[in-house]
């Protein structure tokens, strides 16, 4: 039925595919030359190289059109290779030559310009035109850190303006002047650095010549190696492909066929690598004696750790010792290091910094489905006609999944933020539910009360699926929706057309971020989502579910491992007999079967003496735990301090030793990302010099302290986490692919992109209700400090900063600011620019203003990524009532016009 | 064109989807483009503030609205301070009276307050020139004080018909609208059938038949769709559509309002071009006699159709005429071509349903209706029915409008009712700037139809005739339309942008230094154009440059080796 001719032979096409995508198919990637069409944007028809003829009838009559954009028809003979059709190609390339300079054995991209490639393939030998107008005086612009652009190279194919368009959403870079003066402008023609731009480098990557570029040179075909590998930064898990010159890192770019990123990514995975041979990098480990840290060699600091544990174990106990894992190492080092906790030291005091981000999720999750991990996929976004984001900003934390949010919301895709800040997606969504900070709970219990109310149940999913509804159901009915409005200070009527807007999408998809988890109802609020989800069936399809955005790179990898007290690898209950069995065989050690220390009660046992010692991996808790006074007495007060980083970190510089570690770039191993999807991380470039990667350094203590433990590999560790964690069961390292697995992965090797499909993993899904409740933050303080902040976080920054701070990036984003409400700066009178000192019942700090209508009146924002802030002098004590997940988004505070004493540097 | 049907297929569309929806949220109410254009009014461009405030409230990177305002002659930065515009149309520029009337000016304005407009649709007396919203021509220089601005006479030409359909005398409200109701007691299907079987084809150029237009719109499942008057006559030469707009303003929203009711539109935009502002006035007037009367808005005369209009005027650019770039203009968006599927039809204004019809096909629609659409189709050839507007320009003996029946011989237009040429032309430019140069011996072998046109090697489109004078040279002829197709591409297709820019400077220079122009490279780059661009624009140019090198071959050939 569906059969075209490409030179008089028949094929079969697919609807809808275009001649260029068709004969492409059917007859190699390169058959037809193209400048204008990129793998991930949509076709565009400007250069026409890709001109073909085509013919209602064998040898008949013939058209010329341009293959990228039209659509096969049926019975279509297509002729792509004419003699007509080769001449037109040439000529069309002639007239570029025409304003384009003849450099090219100069040029950052010779070698790899789809130009002079497709110049080539033409057949061009010579310009006739004679010398006229050009564009060749263009000045190159150099302001900014990384993009660079040198529009003399333009050929004005408009791909990098569809990549801001299409791909990152930004709208930063158009056209400019119409035909012949047509040229690439960036904001209201403004250079790199003062535009809008967001560095996310899409306009480069797409970019078929040096027209635009990077400071990277990223299209320069020096490069002696390219290396797939996974983003160490957030959640998404976006892959990239690392150039190196010499074992030299030089550029990074985003491969098409990343089934997370397709081409895609933000500025920290692509241009913030530098941090990576920076000289502060750790070289050596380094003892503390009198106070001051002294060079040791690896045996040295073997030595010293091994001694000091065993004899802590010896004399306080296995419980006096605590461990906390990174989630920006990978599931085989996480792996590792619980094991190291349990097995060699016998404990469990293992935790991960899931604690201060996504605990809550893991737990509500796990109460309410079975599985405390993201129900459904990203590529479901295709599928969705509602998207509700509650507590995130994944423009900034989670970019590239943001960037697709946004497309969707552009689009008219319906979209509910529930969010205090007006944050770039709230700007584009149909319901911005901008609420007071800390009432998420109050929130939800109001729209399951409309969507109850207006009887927009799912009662089919409901009954077949759920248990707990009706006890939940009579618990909602009861509330007083006006109380509710009042508690919230959203407007009852708003998210009453949001609720119905969720309840009658056919599939609505929900996102979260710590803004959901951070609270002291945290795990309560996860719930209440799920209850959302549930009541509408929004489980189990496409384009559904509930899908928290994991914060670091492998937050979801690092509790699937067992990085936490309560839970073993594959969050298995520690304290159940048997599997406390499974354990002790497998590990061949006896494991305790009592719940071990969470983060913030590790801080309160060390404070009271029952805890002397800790080993810490890449994570700076005194900058980023909360009530950073208290989190530094808590480590000061130790026996032992065992940090392993790649840089003296504020918590570092407290260690009693400290141990230089390789970064992602330097080890293999597999990050999970917030879809369940495990893939690999791939070895770039050997170890720093000095440095040693975690999972070797605990191998080698453990061996140390008398565990026999194999080498560390990514092949072996798989293996071994393969037999003990279940849904890992089909986890081969060499079956991940480029484009991973999700787990669960089945004995066969098969994964799964959906959970939940059939039944739930705990069998039937489970109602809760809670009441909301005022956090003690504010019933305490709310008199005498009025205002709320709450903490973020900017797109060019991660968490600490350790990293981001050492690249680029800070050329950028220099400072954490304070966003404040005009009215409220008015109050205060406090000018745009002015040092604030936001004081809490715990301390202050003086940060810089930055006033913005983002924010409503009382609340106020920042972030904590810079050292001289330390902004969590001021954030609470109070945490999650469950998951023990601090309070970061509510914090009670007062302002006034600084002086500028407060700074901590 | 129209052998080549293709099904829907959106991945294939190549605009800005995103800019398409965020204008469309805020829609005609509050339009964007609208906005810029007023933002331009002061100074002759929008303020960088203005841009930005523009860019927040539609959440559109600032890039969008700077981007859009540099695309055209009256937003655009080099704009700045223009006050008085002269013609620079063809018709102008071969009557050879505007050097005068820059003269003229020069006496009131500075040079650089004088900016070019082409074409003013004063075709028939030239001298023409813009000031303060108000267009000027023929004699209208001689009393013209700035400060003292004085009407002039907008029907300064002739009207004549021999087959009186789109001239009839306009009957009055009452009248005029009693075939609305009438009509709306009717199904749409019943109405669609009688456009169908008139067989009228679309008078913008391309001939395309609008009952499968309008077909193909109805068919579409949507809630929104829009009806489209292209009123950008952009032609040098061509003024009908203005005639229409300004004296039988009805007959065009007549058949905007029969689009919507037999497509499911609620919405007519009527794109007028900002050279013919007095047409916009007289067009809002009779919307707002409309209006008065209780036609437009929501349950028309108790037939649930509801319909209401909005002017959109446009900002100088050629290729606005062009519907999908006309589309992105509305919207905001730089006036580039789209490429095609998705059709209008499919995926138009703000990613909707959209019918783009030419006001003199619009017009066309009410004595379809009026006598049935079999009437019609007696009138003209097989292929070309109904009646045809031409217009004749000031070097013939009675300039004006002539309403003919298709199939009319071109020697009658020419010798009976333009009453033959006043000063000796070498041949005539029919169609607009992308129309054929006819030569005078083929005017016995042309009659007034699509088919007659295309048959002989040129092209009928828009029936505009613009006179080449005798002792005007061919090559400057040919350098002016180059100038005029680089000037105004759009500049998004490769072919169009460089060649036309290259065809301009290879007569330019041909004509002004001693230089021969390579046949083979002119040849290639005439074939590039006409096969490799996106759009008629640059694919339409070839034909005039190439009946010229063919019916002035000796005129020519010095220029050339
Ligand atoms: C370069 C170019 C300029 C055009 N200018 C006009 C114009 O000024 N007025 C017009 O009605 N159509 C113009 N068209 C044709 C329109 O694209 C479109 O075909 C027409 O508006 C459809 O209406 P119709 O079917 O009633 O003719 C132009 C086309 C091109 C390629
Ligand atoms: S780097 Fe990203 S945001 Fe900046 S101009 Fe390029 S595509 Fe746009
Ligand atoms: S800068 Fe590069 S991508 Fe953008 S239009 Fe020019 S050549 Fe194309
Ligand atoms: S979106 Fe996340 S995973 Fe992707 S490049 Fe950015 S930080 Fe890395
Ligand atoms: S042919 Fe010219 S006007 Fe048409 S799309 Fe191409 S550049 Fe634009
Ligand atoms: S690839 Fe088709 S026009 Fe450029």
């Amino acid at each position: 039925m569906n059969t075209a001719y490409i030179n008089n032979n028949p094929y079969s096409f697919n609807a809808g595919e275009s001649i260029l995508a068709f004969v492409k198919r059917i007859e190699g990637n390169k058959i037809i030359p193209t400048l204008c069409d990129a793998p991930n944007l949509d076709p565009f028809g400007s250069c026409r190289v890709c001109s073909v003829e085509v013919a209602l009838e064998k040898n008949g009559q013939t058209k010329t059109v341009a293959s990228c954009h039209t659509p096969v028809t049926n019975g279509l003979y297509i002729y792509h290779n004419t003699e007509a059709i080769r001449q037109l190609r040439k000529n069309i390339i002639e007239l570029v030559l025409t304003d384009h300079p003849l450099t090219c054995l100069t040029c950052e991209v010779n070698g790899n310009c789809e130009l002079q490639e497709v110049a080539a393939r033409v057949g061009i030998t010579e310009v006739r035109y004679p010398e006229g107008a050009n564009h060749l005086n263009r000045a190159k612009d150099l302001s900014h850190p990384y993009m660079r652009s040198e529009l003399s190279k333009c050929i004005n194919c408009y791909r990098c303006v569809r990549a801001c368009d299409e791909v990152q959403g930004e709208m930063v870079l158009t056209m400019a002047g119409r035909g012949f003066d047509a040229h690439i402008a960036k904001s209201f023609n403004q250079s790199f650095f003062e535009s809008d731009c967001v560095s996310c480098g899409a306009c480069s990557q797409a970019c078929p010549t040096s027209a635009i570029s990077d400071v990277f040179q990223s299209k320069s075909i020096q490069a002696t190696q390219k290396t797939r590998t996974v983003c160490t930064y957030c959640g998404v898990g976006c892959n990239l492909e690392v150039a190196t010159v010499g074992g030299k890192i030089k550029s990074i770019q985003a491969p098409y066929d990343a089934e997370v990123n397709g081409g895609h990514t933000c500025l920290k995975g692509r241009y913030a690598f530098k941090f990576y041979d920076h000289p502060e990098r750790l070289r050596t480990p380094l003892i503390k004696r009198n106070k001051k840290f002294e060079p040791a060699t690896w045996e040295e600091a073997y030595d010293f750790i091994a001694t000091q544990l065993t004899h802590i174990k010896n004399e306080n106990g296995p419980d006096a010792i605590a461990g906390i894992s990174s989630a920006r190492t990978p599931n085989e080092e996480n792996y590792l290091m619980q094991k190291f906790i349990r097995a060699v030291i016998g404990t469990n005091n293992i935790d991960c910094c899931a604690r201060v981000c996504h605990s809550p999720t893991a737990l509500g999750m796990q109460k309410t489905f079975g599985t405390g991990a993201a129900t459904n996929s990203i590529e479901e976004l295709e599928y969705t006609d509602c998207i509700f984001v509650i507590g995130a900003n994944p423009s900034n934390a989670h970019p590239v999944t943001g960037a697709k949010l946004k497309q969707k919301l552009m689009k008219g895709i319906t979209g509910i933020v529930v969010d205090p800040r007006k944050t770039d997606l709230a700007k584009y969504a149909t319901y911005h539910l901008q609420l007071r900070p800390g009432t998420n709970v109050a929130l939800l219990n109001m729209m399951l009360y409309y969507i109850i109310s207006e009887g927009l149940e799912d009662k089919e999913f409901i009954t077949s699926r759920c248990e707990g509804y009706e006890e939940m159901k009579a618990e909602i009915l009861k509330l007083n929706i006006n109380e509710l409005e009042e508690i919230t200070g959203v407007n009852k009527n708003l998210v009453r057309e949001a609720s119905i807007a969720y309840a009658k999408a056919n599939a609505a998809m929900e996102f979260h971020g710590l803004g959901v988890t951070e609270h002291t109802q945290g795990t309560y609020t996860v719930q209440l989502i799920a209850d959302l989800a549930m009541i509408t069936g929004n489980i189990g399809k496409k384009g559904a579910g509930v899908n928290p955005l994991r914060g670091q790179n492998n937050v979801q990898g690092a509790a699937d491992m067992g990085a936490q007290p309560h839970q073993g690898a594959g969050y298995l209950d520690v304290t159940n007999a048997e599997i406390n069995h499974r354990y002790n065989q497998f590990y061949g050690a006896k494991v305790p079967s009592h719940i071990g220390y969470k983060i913030p009660e590790m801080f309160d046992a060390a404070l009271n003496g029952k805890l002397k010692a800790m080993w810490i991996i890449g994570e700076d808790v005194v900058q980023t735990d909360p009530n950073t006074q208290k989190v530094m007495k808590a480590l000061e007060s130790l026996d032992l301090l065992v940090v392993s980083e790649l840089f003296m970190t504020e918590t570092a510089k407290l260690a009693t030793i400290v141990l230089p570690a390789s970064s992602f770039l330097e080890k293999e191993g597999t990050f999970t990302n917030g879809e369940r999807r495990i893939q690999r991380v791939q070895k770039v470039v050997e170890p720093i010099e000095g440095t040693k990667p975690d999972g070797q350094i605990i191998v080698e203590i453990m061996r140390k302290m008398g565990y026999e433990q194999c080498d560390y590999t990514a092949e072996n560790m798989l293996n071994e986490i393969s037999q003990i964690v279940p849904f890992f069961a089909g986890v081969k390292w060499n079956e991940l692919g480029k484009n991973g697995k999700q787990w669960p992965v089945l004995p066969n090797g098969t994964d799964t992109k959906m959970l939940h499909t059939k039944e739930f993993t705990r069998g039937k899904g489970k109602f809760f209700f809670y009441p909301f409740k005022e956090s003690n933050e504010i019933k305490t303080y709310e008199k005498d400090y009025p205002y709320i902040i709450t903490t973020n976080r900017e797109l060019e920054h991660y968490n600490c900063g350790a990293m981001t701070r050492r690249t680029g990036n800070v050329e950028i984003v220099t400072e954490d600011v304070l966003l404040i409400n005009p009215i409220d700066a008015q109050e205060n009178k406090i000018k745009d620019g002015e040092l604030v000192c936001v004081e809490s019942p715990r301390g202050k700090v003086d940060i810089k203003a930055k006033i913005t209508n983002e924010v409503k009146l009382g609340v106020l924002s920042s972030t904590f990524h810079f050292p001289e802030i330390m902004l969590n002098n001021i954030t609470s004590n109070e945490h999650d009532s469950e998951a023990m997940c601090p309070e970061y988004k509510v914090v009670s505070c007062r302002i006034r016009k600084s002086k500028g004493k407060h700074l901590t540097h | 064109m129209a052998i080549f049907s293709y099904f829907y297929s959106e991945n294939l569309s190549c605009m800005s989807k995103n800019l398409s929806e965020l204008s469309g949220r805020k829609g005609l109410t509050n339009n964007l483009f609208e906005k810029m254009g007023d933002a331009a009014k002061e100074t002759g461009t929008p303020s960088e503030e203005r841009l930005n405030e523009l860019s927040e409230e539609f959440l559109i990177g600032k890039a969008s609205t700077y981007g859009t305002t540099t695309f055209y002659d009256f937003t655009k930065p080099e704009n700045k301070n223009k006050k008085v515009y002269i013609c620079n149309g063809s018709a102008c520029v071969c009557a050879g009276t505007q050097q005068k009337v820059k003269e003229t000016l020069l006496k009131q304005f500075t040079e650089n307050e004088i900016g070019h407009m082409t074409c003013l649709g004063r075709c028939y007396e030239n001298s023409a020139f813009h000031y303060q919203g108000k267009n000027f021509s023929g004699q209208d220089m001689l009393h013209f004080k700035k400060e003292n601005l004085i009407q002039n006479n907008l029907l300064n030409y002739n009207i004549k018909a021999t087959t009186p359909l789109l001239t009839i005398p306009y009957s009055g409200f009452e009248n005029h609208y009693a075939l609305l109701k009438k009509a709306l007691n009717q199904t749409p299907d019943e109405l669609l059938s009688e456009i169908k079987k008139s067989n009228l084809r679309g008078r913008g150029g391309a001939g395309f038949p609008m009952g499968f237009k309008w077909e193909a719109c109805k068919n579409e499942n949507n809630n929104t769709k829009f009806i489209i008057c292209n009123a950008d006559e952009g032609d040098p030469g061509a003024y009908s559509d203005r005639y229409l707009l300004e004296q039988r303003p009805h007959s065009v929203l007549f058949g905007m309002m029969v689009a919507g009711y037999i497509t499911g539109a609620e919405w007519g935009v009527l794109y007028i071009r900002a050279e013919y502002p007095e047409a916009a006035n007289i067009v809002q007037q009779a919307i707002d006699e409309l209006k008065a009367n209780n036609l437009l808005g929501k349950n028309i005369n108790h037939s649930n159709f509801n319909f209401d209009f909005k002017i959109i005027k446009a900002q100088g650019a050629y290729i606005c005429g062009e519907e999908t770039a006309l589309i992105n203009s509305i919207e905001g968006q730089r006036p580039e071509v789209r490429t095609r599927p998705p059709f209008p039809t499919q995926m138009g204004l703000f990613n909707k349903p959209t019918v783009v019809n030419n006001v003199e096909t619009l017009a066309a629609v009410y004595s379809i209706i009026k006598n049935g659409g079999a009437d019609y189709a007696k009138l003209g050839t097989e292929k070309s029915k109904g009646t045809k507007l031409v217009c004749l320009d000031s070097f013939f003996n009675h300039p004006g409008i002539y309403e003919v029946e298709m199939g009319t011989p071109l020697s009658f237009v020419i010798n009976e009712l333009g009453g033959g040429f006043k000063i000796p032309v070498k041949a005539m430019q029919i169609g607009g700037p992308l129309g054929g140069i006819v030569p005078l011996e083929k005017i016995n072998e042309l009659s007034i139809d699509f088919e007659s046109f295309a048959k002989q090697g040129f092209l009928l489109g828009h029936a505009s005739v613009v006179c080449i004078p005798t002792d005007f040279p061919m090559m400057k002829y040919l350098e002016h339309l180059f100038e005029f197709a680089a000037y105004e591409s759009c500049g998004k297709c490769f072919p169009c942008r460089l060649g036309t820019k290259r065809g301009h400077e290879l007569t330019q220079k041909a004509l002004n230094e001693n230089y021969k122009i390579d046949r083979a490279l002119f040849a290639d780059l005439l074939n590039t154009l006409q096969q490799g661009s996106l759009c008629a624009h640059g694919g339409g140019i070839p034909l005039p440059v190439r009946n010229a090198l063919h019916y002035f071959n000796k005129e020519l050939k010095m220029y050339f080796n």
